[in-house]
């Protein structure tokens, strides 16, 4: 659905059948991935334990951080390939300065959010300073710039043995709750009031719905698109954060293809690639969903090809969705 | 509508995985449910290499009536991936692990959360610095890269420069291979002329020794950490009409061809098949308690003119073609 007014609302329009629709619109990934979870549930006796569930709430963190912020430049009706190699300079950078430098956490901690969130504001501002035609080629030339980077200032080889405050967030667990997902539940309140209830957060929708009627009304639209990249490479930076207290090391080709499981989730979770479209909660599932599926075939020995072909089916059937959804609310407009 | 289109997706979910899984879940149902379960847990599945240690794996499950399950990410890259994989073994309770980890420090949490678990871990392949490992087995890349350094030094004069081509930067496995080289280099009395990633393509290495022969390099050899771009040098100096002693890594079925065809002058094999067999019966031993040594060679060798003809019937029974 188009939003047409420059201050949209959700379920502001068109009475109770739309209305219907759009609950339904929400849940449907919702249903998806409860469906999932009952067949795996029957057909592998692992599946649905404790220990399991923590193990995909654990392997769904670092795609659920990126997916959140790869939503808001997506809501904008942008993209941003850039966050898996972000996520790799930033931890990279990090575990120079703490491990070979022996700086102290902190700093470390900082320095890692503060290169994801310079990066992330370089890519709003080279998309929206230097007039480049789509996001997609800002982001594109940041993501190989950052990777190289990644690769020199490591001479291409792993840094590990990170001190524990770092790998707090990654590895610690608060009784049998993995402190990652807790994060996780943290920022996607955080984001799910800073998107519904800010003014910052509505011009995020409404740049995306409506390009026109927002310039119209005199929201600086580059304004709203620096703020969405930069938050955007702050989310891939903390998602490597995560990363490295899972594994204990940062490495220059971490987060390779990570845009894609980012951009994936964020689909499958109901976002719309023409923008204004596209909530928190539904990127959250859309991450579980991909968690969910590569678990749920590991754990019958299903081989990595056939999960790749299972994820590619659901991102079409998820976007077709999402088509058909589009004509049937067009026709009811006509 | 929708809610149909919901249901035809979640029935199609059900379908891909109840035809994808039910092989396995039968099998599991079939025999007696106390047998011993190895997870072998490789760096991806996308090569003749790791087929064959796949290959070696499960005719060691079979000589020794276990059941063993070969998973591995699509590439050797996905680091995650793969620990994903090894905490769903975990999960599993398997009663022992074989692991070829893609980033030996990376993977220590999950060996200390296997260890956790009371689950052995047998290192394959690539070795970690993990003192609780149960054994590794293997021959480590170094010494490959090492042994095609100290073959150049049989095959050309001392002084000379060799090209190095090797797998994307950063990857631990072609490091080990590139930098073993360096030093039997050395130790022959030979030098490197220039190290060059051509990321493990043929394409790839085509256009980067095109580059190297333009750059009017001198060298008297190439080394590629892979057959796959040795073979792509190949093409790029057959087409220079250059001719110097190329040496691949794996010893690919492709790669046997060539070297019998006269073209590639050897490749470095290590034995991938003794890998995953030697592995799975170090693991087996393990999850019974016994003792095992902590390292268990299982060799390295160059393949040239001289035993192409023997290594290549082996390699069509494993493969079984």
């Amino acid at each position: 659905m188009k939003v047409s007014s420059p201050q949209p609302l959700p379920g502001d329009s068109n009475g109770h059948k739309v209305h219907f629709r759009q609950i339904m619109q929400k849940l449907g990934p919702l249903f998806g991935l409860l469906a999932l979870s009952g067949v795996l549930t029957y057909l592998s006796p692992y599946f649905l334990t404790m220990d399991n569930i923590m193990n995909v709430a654990r392997q769904s963190a670092i795609n659920s951080l990126i997916a959140l912020g790869m939503l808001l430049t997506i809501l904008t009706a942008g993209i941003d390939l850039s966050v898996g190699s972000i996520l790799a300079l930033s931890i990279v950078l990090m575990g120079i300065v703490v491990v070979k430098l022996g700086m102290s956490p902190i700093i470390g901690i900082i320095v890692c959010l503060g290169v994801g969130v310079l990066l992330g504001f370089i890519n709003g501002v080279t998309l929206t300073k230097l007039s480049l035609p789509h996001p997609f080629i800002s982001t594109l030339g940041t993501m190989n710039v950052a990777r190289g980077l990644a690769l020199i200032v490591t001479a291409a080889s792993p840094i590990s043995n990170f001190p524990e405050p770092i790998q707090f967030l990654g590895a610690a667990f608060l009784g049998p709750v993995p402190v990652s997902f807790l994060l996780v539940l943290v920022v996607y309140g955080i984001f799910h009031i800073f998107l519904n209830y800010t003014t910052v957060g509505r011009y995020i929708y409404a740049v995306g719905g409506n390009p026109e009627a927002t310039r119209l009304s005199g929201i600086s639209i580059d304004k709203v698109l620096i703020i969405v990249y930069t938050i955007s490479g702050f989310m891939a930076a903390l998602g490597g954060l995560v990363l490295v207290g899972r594994v204990n090391s940062a490495y220059p080709l971490a987060g390779l293809g990570y845009e894609f499981d980012a951009i994936a989730a964020t689909i499958i979770g109901g976002a719309s690639f023409m923008g204004g479209e596209g909530t928190v909660w539904g990127t959250l599932i859309g991450a579980m969903i991909m968690a969910v599926l590569r678990n749920g075939l590991n754990l019958l020995s299903v081989s990595s090809e056939m999960q790749t072909v299972a994820i590619g089916i659901v991102i079409i059937l998820a976007v077709y969705i999402d088509v058909l959804r589009h004509k049937a609310a067009a026709k009811v407009k006509a | 509508m929708r809610k149909g289109l919901f249901s035809l997706m979640a029935t199609f979910l059900m379908a891909t995985l109840i035809t994808t899984g039910c092989g396995s879940t039968q099998t599991q149902t079939k025999k007696e449910p106390d047998k011993m379960k190895i997870g072998v847990v490789v760096k991806a599945l996308n090569s003749d290499y790791w087929k064959i240690v796949e290959s070696g794996a499960k005719a060691a499950g079979e000589k020794y009536g276990v059941e063993v399950k070969v998973l591995g990410p699509n590439a050797e890259t996905d680091v995650t991936g793969q620990i994903s994989m090894l905490e769903d073994q975990i999960t599993k309770k398997v009663n022992a692990l074989v692991v070829a980890p893609s980033q030996p420090a990376s993977a220590i949490p999950v060996f200390n959360k296997a260890k956790g678990a009371k689950i052995p871990v047998i290192l394959a392949d690539t070795d970690a610095k993990w003192d609780d490992k149960v054994s590794f087995v293997g021959t480590g890349n170094f010494n490959g890269g090492k042994l095609a350094g100290e073959y150049f030094g049989k095959k050309v004069a001392k002084g000379g420069k060799v090209v190095i081509l090797r797998g994307a930067l950063g990857d631990p496995t072609h490091d080990e291979r590139a930098n073993g080289c360096v030093e039997g280099l050395k130790a022959a009395g030979l030098e490197v002329a220039v190290i060059q990633p051509a990321n493990s393509e043929r394409g790839m290495a085509v256009t980067v020794m095109e580059n190297i022969v333009q750059s009017k390099q001198e060298f008297v050899g190439v080394f590629a950490t892979n057959d796959e771009m040795a073979l792509g040098a190949y093409k790029a100096l057959e087409a220079a009409k250059m001719n110097v002693p190329i040496v691949g890594f794996d010893g690919s079925p492709d790669a046997l061809t060539s070297i019998t065809e006269g073209k590639l002058n050897a490749s470095i094999a290590q034995s991938p098949y003794n890998i995953g067999f030697k592995g799975v019966e170090a693991a087996i031993k393990a999850a019974k308690g016994e003792a095992l040594d902590k390292r268990i060679d299982t060799g390295t060798e160059v393949i040239n003119k001289d035993n192409v003809k023997q290594k290549s019937d082996e390699l069509k029974k494993i493969l079984g073609k």
